[in-house]
């Protein structure tokens, strides 16, 4: 379970010069302060998986970097599992799983190697982290390939041992920001079919996408946030009636544009 | 400040070490540069300056002389001096040409004396461009033994016969120097200044493709997210990468003065004179506490460029801004190479510039150990308080996410 409340997250910026009448078009942008997220609360129930969408610099990135206690919120609270990120991050970060379209690999480490890093970073005991890598291995068909270096290996291939790093310390809160851009149909569905794996197995899921096939397909819960503000929270179904429209692209265009939802 | 949990620091410490031992670029500037490039540099100077030496003392000179007349017997003795062979040119104007064309090394030109001047001048035409040139040397050295032959015909004709009355003529009073300077602490002040531009640099060389690498190169490659998303701190993080640069800047550091010592024990022992002398004293003691010196020094470098290298948003960054670090480094170690400046309690507080001056104490053997002291612990509290900015900048959302 994961609770956003009235979450807001300034960024410092350096002052404009020669800025033109009538200032900047954006509404975050405050003179010396940028209000990359403005107020955002929402929930995120386990054994669901919450979509979360926005048009590109909607600061859905920064949201999930605020989840995964990257960057520090500047007011309001997010909890996962009951535990305040601010508070206790090391154990909040024990908890969550981490997996970007983005994320890169240490090229000059083997997958295998790479693994252990990163469950010996969660503290795992090594006779547990050697069997959860061979579990790892044998789930995601990467036998063949464990022991040579990340450098030499495919798209595909990389974006499995992804996957592997997210879930080796086996977390309860996986974030997926965006993670099918770039990848060709089979690794894509690799990806929707770990999600949906992931949600039957009781973990609390959040999904970035931009891809409303996937939307439908995967979300029992939508999130939509636009120029930091929440826009809309509900079911896919509500999403449709909502705005009153059949597909979901139209559904995204006009909510996108709707009334702030007021947090308190 | 050191953590209490050590194993997530010596995770990273270990994952770091082993993925810089697998990058050529590293293992370049950290073991074959030093190892290499240091007793190839010593062995190709030494010998080219013994070659040009050698050279320049035997060849033979050949020479033209005009005016001969004016100057009696020097003719023969030319004739008979050893390493000189005569040529003719056609007049005097011939000379500059044959001098261009290394037709001749010299020409001597003897000008018919002034009135009733009993000394004659002698004119040397050379070129006096090149720096390993003897041709001077060498024409006064003749010139000394045959003006001297003349002095003696001379003072014999006078009536001052003996060898020793007609040398407490020539010279009543003659200066003897008893310096009180050794000859290691002469050559020590020279070779003392040489070697911390051998040895500094490789502090930072073997620190500094690590260091881009450790965060830079975390953040072009994407990795870094995923990395502040482990439930270990920022302390540890960059305690573990401050580690891994520290311990490549040192190794390169240590190979740079194992291969200095390793030339001077196989090759440095066969020069003769006083500089093998020099080379000989210097002894494991002196090299081991250079290296004591050279731990703050690559301390402070590697969390400089850690820094560095943590702002920068891609290794192309991190390498430009760390370029004019390398100056930075370098100047200071300058100073131990100016007139009149020698260790001191206030320039023992200054960075790198102490450990130069140091190092130049030590080779010349006056080396005050109290002194050694202050250098160790100012750079050792420089190099910590370098350490703390370090992993608070390490902290920063504005320097992670730098935009």
């Amino acid at each position: 379970m994961l609770e956003v409340q009235r979450l807001v997250k300034v960024f410092k910026q350096p002052k404009k010069k020669g800025k033109l009448a009538g200032g900047s078009p954006d509404p975050r942008d405050r003179g010396r302060s940028f209000y990359a997220l403005d107020d955002v609360s929402f929930s995120a129930p386990g054994g669901k998986i919450t979509g979360l969408l926005g048009p590109n610099g909607a600061g859905k990135t920064t949201l999930l970097q605020v989840l995964s206690t990257s960057l520090q919120p500047t007011s309001g609270g997010v909890k996962v599992d009951g535990i305040d990120i601010v508070r206790e991050p090391l154990l909040v970060r024990r908890r969550i799983g981490f997996l970007s379209g983005n994320t890169g690999l240490y090229g000059r480490l083997t997958p295998r190697e790479l693994l252990q890093y990163f469950g010996r970073l969660h503290g795992m005991a090594r006779a547990t982290l050697d069997s959860r890598i061979d579990e790892l291995a044998e789930t995601l068909d990467m036998h063949n390939y464990m022991d040579k270096r990340c450098d030499a290996l495919s798209t595909g291939m990389k974006q499995k041992v992804n996957i592997g790093r997210t879930l080796v310390h086996d977390p309860d809160v996986i974030v997926f920001d965006e993670p099918t851009t770039g990848l060709d149909v089979p690794a894509a569905e690799a990806i929707v079919a770990l999600v949906e794996r992931c949600r039957d197995e009781g973990k609390t899921v959040i999904v970035s996408t931009h891809n409303m096939h996937e939307v439908a397909r995967v979300c029992d819960h939508v999130v939509l946030i636009h120029q930091g503000k929440l826009r809309f929270s509900g079911s896919v179904d509500q999403m449709r009636s909502e705005s009153e429209c059949d597909t979901l692209d139209q559904a995204f265009l006009t909510l996108m544009h709707a009334e702030v939802i007021d947090a308190a | 400040m050191l953590p209490k949990n050590m194993g997530p620091l010596l995770a990273v410490y270990k994952k770091e070490l082993l993925e810089v031992s697998r990058d050529r670029k590293t293992l370049m500037f950290m073991l074959v540069l030093p190892l290499v490039l240091i007793p190839l540099l010593m062995q190709l100077t030494v010998d080219f300056v013994a070659d040009a030496n050698k050279k320049a003392a035997t060849e033979t000179l050949s020479y033209a002389v005009f005016g001969a007349d004016n100057l009696p017997g020097v003719e023969a003795a030319l004739a008979q001096a050893e390493g000189f062979e005569r040529v003719s040119l056609s007049s005097e104007d011939a000379v500059p040409a044959a001098l261009a064309d290394e037709e001749i090394k010299l020409a001597l030109v003897v000008p018919p004396p002034l009135g009733d001047s009993q000394q004659t001048i002698v004119e040397l035409h050379y070129d006096n461009a090149s720096v390993t040139s003897r041709v001077q040397a060498r024409t006064r050295a003749f010139l000394d033994d045959f003006g001297e032959s003349v002095r003696a015909d001379r003072l014999t004709a006078l009536g001052v016969t003996t060898f020793s009355d007609q040398a407490a003529l020539i010279k009543p009073v003659v200066m003897v120097e008893r310096g009180t300077a050794s000859v290691r602490e002469k050559l020590g002040e020279v070779a003392g200044g040489l070697l911390p531009y051998m040895v500094i640099p490789f502090c930072f060389l073997g620190a500094l493709y690590p260091a881009i690498d450790l965060g830079a190169g975390e953040k072009e490659r994407g990795t870094l997210e995923t990395l502040l998303l482990a439930p270990v701190s920022r302390l540890q993080l960059v305690l573990g990468k401050f580690l891994v640069v520290f311990t490549t800047g040192l190794v390169s550091a240590t190979l740079s003065l194992v291969a200095i010592g390793g030339w001077v024990v196989l090759e440095g022992v066969k020069i003769a004179g006083e500089l093998g002398e020099v080379v000989g004293s210097i002894g494991t003691l002196d090299l081991a506490l250079v290296w004591l010196m050279l731990v703050p020094t690559t301390a402070m470098f590697s969390a400089v460029l850690l820094s560095i290298s943590i702002y920068a948003k891609s290794f192309k960054e991190a390498q430009s801004f760390a370029a004019p670090f390398n100056m930075l480094c370098i100047l200071p170690a300058v100073a131990a190479m100016l007139p009149g400046v020698t260790l001191s309690w206030g320039w023992a507080l200054v960075p790198v510039s102490n450990i130069s001056l140091a190092i130049k104490e030590l080779l010349k053997g006056t080396m005050d150990y109290t002194m050694l002291v202050a250098i160790l612990g100012s750079s050792t509290v420089i190099a910590a308080a370098l350490l703390v900015f370090c992993t608070r900048w390490f902290s920063r959302e504005s320097v992670l996410f730098r935009q």
